[in-house]
């Protein structure tokens, strides 16, 4: 058992600080004692001790004031109530206030002993557990950067070889070869744009594009998202209505991670519309709230299916489904929506479409 | 005799598809893969441009590569180029690096397609 660490007792009667002192001591406790909440606290806060002992019933500052203050100032501290009158009340309530544990007077020195020991436990399991947890955190941090080191750089050099290959090889290549370097080639795109969208994803989980917050005219954002999927669309014979209001109220957000929530959405659309169909962005406001919604004519996803659209890798269509993504797209949209404060919501219905609703507070 | 480009990156697959490339373009490639030899090369060969990878394996190593090419004689009007295949975080993140980075005249995302990197390293030698 640690004995480098401190055990506090604030009591306003000395004989249980003296009794809990000798018990405590002769198993290799440092032990301090404080007769009063006040003093009980600056003792606390200069030496940081593993487990404090607390006196409900003490004049001046109460036994339960000292806990808040403890339990929300001094880290991984272990509270445990003396209790005096038997009363099971007060001693649920500091337990919902942060105590650990209570004893009732009167005790045994191997009462205390054995309460003291078990928090010492408790406090490790929780030290423990914090330090997995940070821990756990600094992977997922340390994963930008291993993506970027480790998979980018790669293909970096792989697509370098490519355009290498192709200018080496001039026209000495024969049509089948082309086409094989040609498919090559998309497949390493694809792979760089997953790269890509993990990266987008830890650095949203990262929040490091708080800073770009600025206020967003969502007219432009819908403009852009359009224009850059025009084309797209055109080929797919694919109409856009875009019918946002010109008065629109202004956001807070990031432009460039809105415009790509809506080609993402819009281009999900394009999947799943078929020749002929139409999507339309439309936008209503309120005193509240702004919201988008993008509505397409396709195919509509199965009831039971659009509670995890969401989800990382999820796939409506499963395994055979012909239109491959990163399958993150989405999950995408709902961070950079989730980091504006706002939400995005899909509904649906089989052979008649799908409806993305993006929902910003204003 | 065609122009004489240096390349320095750490990574030696990066620096042979990229010298097939300008050679097959009519460059003279020499190519460094660290940040010493790259700048005893800048002095020797006089190249017409260097093109620098950050080479963030070893801490951006590209960025005093830069600083020394640019306190040489021959380097303060070479035309640099910072190649990068990870995400440019500090100076270099725009064009216009704060005053106490040297200049760079271009910085570039990897992979480049052939044909820009061809048509760039025309227009800063010409």
């Amino acid at each position: 058992m640690s004995n480098s660490e401190y055990i506090l007792i604030i009591d306003d009667e000395e004989s249980i600080r003296d009794g809990c002192r000798q018990a405590l001591e002769r198993f290799g406790f440092r032990v301090l004692a404080a007769a009063n909440g006040q003093e009980g606290i600056k003792i606390a806060r200069e030496f940081g001790p593993a487990i404090a002992f607390i006196d409900l019933k003490m004049p001046t500052v109460s036994g339960m004031e000292v806990i808040e203050v403890l339990s929300q100032d001094i880290d991984d501290i272990v509270l445990i109530v003396i209790t005096g009158y038997a009363s099971i009340l007060s001693a649920v309530e500091s337990l919902k206030k942060g105590a650990y544990d209570y004893i009732p007077k009167p005790f045994t020195p191997d009462q205390i002993r054995a309460v003291a020991r078990r928090a010492l436990d408790h406090r490790n399991l929780k030290i423990e557990a914090k330090r997995l947890k940070e821990e756990k955190d600094q992977i997922e941090k340390n994963f930008i950067t291993f993506v970027s080191h480790e998979m980018r750089s790669p293909l970096a050099t792989i697509q370098q070889y490519m355009e290498a290959l192709r200018m080496v090889s001039g026209n000495c290549l024969g049509k089948e070869a082309i086409d094989i370097i040609e498919r090559c080639n998309k497949r390493i795109q694809n792979l760089e744009a997953l790269v890509e969208r993990w990266l987008d994803l830890s650095r949203i989980e990262n929040e490091t594009f708080a800073s770009d917050i600025e206020p967003v005219r969502l007219i432009a954002v819908v403009e852009r998202a359009v224009d850059e999927m025009s084309h797209l669309c055109q080929i797919r014979g694919i109409a856009v209505d875009n019918d946002i209001p010109a008065d629109l109220p202004e956001i807070k957000g990031d432009k460039e991670s809105l415009v790509r929530v809506l080609i993402n959405i819009i281009g999900n659309a394009t999947k799943y519309t078929a020749s002929g169909g139409t999507i339309s962005i439309h936008a209503r406001y309120d005193d509240h709230y702004v919201s988008l919604s993008i509505t397409d004519t396709g195919a509509g996803i199965p009831r039971e299916k659009l509670p995890f659209i969401f989800e990382p890798f999820y796939r409506v269509g499963g395994k055979e489904e012909h239109q491959r993504g990163s399958g993150l797209g989405l999950t995408f949209c709902k961070k950079i929506m989730e980091a504006h404060n706002g939400t995005i919501n899909a509904s649906s219905e089989i052979n008649k479409g799908t409806t993305f609703t993006l929902t910003f507070p204003r | 005799m065609g122009k004489k480009v240096l390349l320095v990156d750490d990574d030696q697959d990066f620096l042979m598809a990229t010298r097939l490339i300008l050679e097959n373009s009519g460059y003279t490639v020499v190519t460094a893969e660290d940040g010493k030899t790259g700048v005893e090369m800048a002095e020797l060969e006089k190249p017409d441009i260097a093109i620098i990878d950050m080479m963030m394996e070893t801490w951006g190593e590209g960025f005093s590569v830069i600083s020394k090419i640019r306190e040489l004689e021959c380097g303060k009007k070479m035309p640099l180029v910072v190649l990068s295949s990870v995400d440019l975080q500090g100076p270099y993140q725009s064009f216009e690096p704060s005053d106490e980075f040297p200049r760079v005249n271009m910085v570039l995302h990897k992979p480049v397609k052939a044909a820009d990197l061809i048509s760039y390293i025309n227009d800063l030698t010409s």
